[in-house]
């Protein structure tokens, strides 16, 4: 939909230099796990939101999450980069590892949320700075990018996501679709082994909705690793390697799109589907 | 003309009270601001205690605290510092709220926007939060500093030498009629005022849309 435009994906290259890292040595370094949850649970005031739930996401794959509200989707995704910390549980992402209920620095918090781009629903994109400012912020600050170095990667990047003439715009002058795609360029800025979408489209019309699973459609596509929270069921049946069904805070069934999609086998799935089909 | 010219070479001292305590305000209020959140009670509670007092004590009560009362334990300062630093830490306690009440204003996922940008929790205040609250307190903060600049008045009882001490004076010596000359000191204050909220005014509504509510 956006013609010409430059490829994602570049720079995949594990960033060299760390020793532990085996995608250097290792030829089977597509199903390297990038994101690994062992046993996560979290409850606010009692109620157990998420159940020990596991997952495993790979290299270059897509994991769409669906299910009905208040499943625990959301809070699950953001276990992955900590913006909600667990009760218990082990998360890695990338090569680093945090083990729930254990004493962890803020510079590991950081460096571990650095790994994962997070998209939200409502963009949150910083209403004081411009676009392109947004896409650049996060390099000079965390990356310690030179200010020319981090503009001129921005405007690849917003280039990237078809949004080259908002570059010197403020997010609200920006509709909805351009600035949730900006927020996919912010994030994409800091070179993340993961991208976390948490319902991406949900505060957006129909139309807007689709200019940005475009663009999470071409990431994909050039193999970025990607776990996507939604209620786009055209989407998690295209794009997604794998779709997990969340409900009552775990995963009651997961599998290859099209097999849960047409054939699912737990009875609450087939009444989350219909209810779907049936809007 | 004598009288007026009088007064009127007491606004460099009433501009300078003013200008001086919201300063000592605008900077002190911030680790002020940032104690009253904080989430260890040793640091909470005292500035809670500190905001609290400073401003349920009338401030002309806190300037003859600092000036006569301090004066006792051998702190004799001279009647504008005491003027100062009375305003400027009530400043700090007022301005304190403003930031405060600016921070909450804030959608609370532009903390975790940047939070999941890795940045840590001091920048995500530095550079996300803080500009943007700043734009939500700066109504608030012009409506203290038109408050502050006509409590400098209270100085006058301490006897620093601002526009109200030497209209005062005036009246009292006879130099004119006292309508006038106590009329000439209020008109000086209002000229103060008027543009100060004007100016907020019009960086307010410049600043408004780049703020996340």
């Amino acid at each position: 939909m956006i013609p010409g435009r430059p490829r994602f994906g570049h720079e995949r290259s594990r960033r060299a230099g760390v020793g532990s890292d085996s995608a250097e040595t290792s030829p089977s370094a597509r199903a390297q796990p990038i994101v690994r949850l062992t046993d996560i649970t979290k409850q606010y005031g009692g109620h157990v939101v998420v159940d020990a739930v596991g997952l495993q996401v790979d290299q270059g794959n897509v994991l769409a999450i669906i299910g009905p509200s208040g499943a625990g989707k959301s809070t699950l995704l953001r276990c992955v980069n900590l913006l909600e910390r667990p009760d218990s549980g082990r998360i890695e992402v990338d090569d680093h590892v945090v083990n729930a209920g254990e004493p962890t620095s803020g510079r590991r918090l950081a460096a571990l949320r650095r790994s994962a781009g997070m998209v939200f629903q409502s963009f949150n994109l910083f209403p004081h700075l411009t676009v392109l400012e947004n896409v650049s912020f996060a390099q000079r600050r965390v990356l310690e990018r030179s200010g020319q170095e981090a503009d001129e990667r921005s405007r690849e990047l917003l280039a990237s996501v078809g949004l080259s003439d908002k570059a010197d715009a403020y997010p609200q002058r920006c509709s909805g679709g351009q600035q949730q795609r900006a927020a996919i360029a912010r994030a994409l800025a800091l070179e993340p082994a993961v991208m976390l979408f948490d319902e991406p489209t949900s505060a957006l019309d129909p139309e807007l909705g689709l200019e940005v699973l475009a663009v999470m459609r071409q990431l994909a596509n050039d193999g970025m690793t990607m776990i996507v929270v939604t209620h786009e069921m055209s989407f998690a049946g295209s794009v997604a390697d794998e779709v997990a069904v969340m409900a009552d805070g775990k995963f009651i069934e997961q599998g290859d799109p099209k097999r849960v999609f047409e054939n699912p086998s737990h009875p609450r799935t087939r009444q989350f589907l219909r209810a779907i089909l049936e809007r | 003309m004598g009288p007026y010219w009088n007064i009127l070479a007491g606004l460099p001292t009433t501009v300078a009270l003013s200008a001086l305590a919201l300063a000592i305000g605008a900077v002190a209020g911030v680790p002020l601001m940032l104690a009253r959140r904080s989430s260890l009670f040793l640091l909470r509670a005292p500035a809670r205690a500190v905001i609290d007092l400073f401003r349920a004590i009338p401030p002309i009560v806190w300037l003859f605290i600092i000036f006569f009362g301090l004066a006792e334990t051998g702190l004799q300062l001279t009647p504008f510092n005491a003027a100062v630093a009375g305003l400027g830490v009530i400043s700090a306690a007022y301005l304190a709220e403003v930031y405060r009440g600016g921070l909450m204003a804030i959608d609370k996922g532009q903390w975790e926007a940047g939070h999941a940008l890795g940045l840590s929790q001091f920048h995500t205040f530095q550079y996300v939060l803080a500009p943007q609250a700043f734009r939500v307190a700066l109504p608030s903060m012009a409506t203290f500093a038109i408050a502050l600049l006509k409590d400098t008045s209270l100085a006058y009882s301490i006897g620093v030498n601002e526009v109200l001490f030497r209209a005062n004076s005036e009246a009292q010596i006879g130099s004119g009629s006292s309508l006038a000359i106590l009329a000439f000191a209020g008109g000086l204050y209002a000229l103060l005022s008027i543009p100060t909220a004007l100016v907020a005014r019009r960086l307010d509504t410049a600043l408004r849309d780049k703020v996340a509510r």
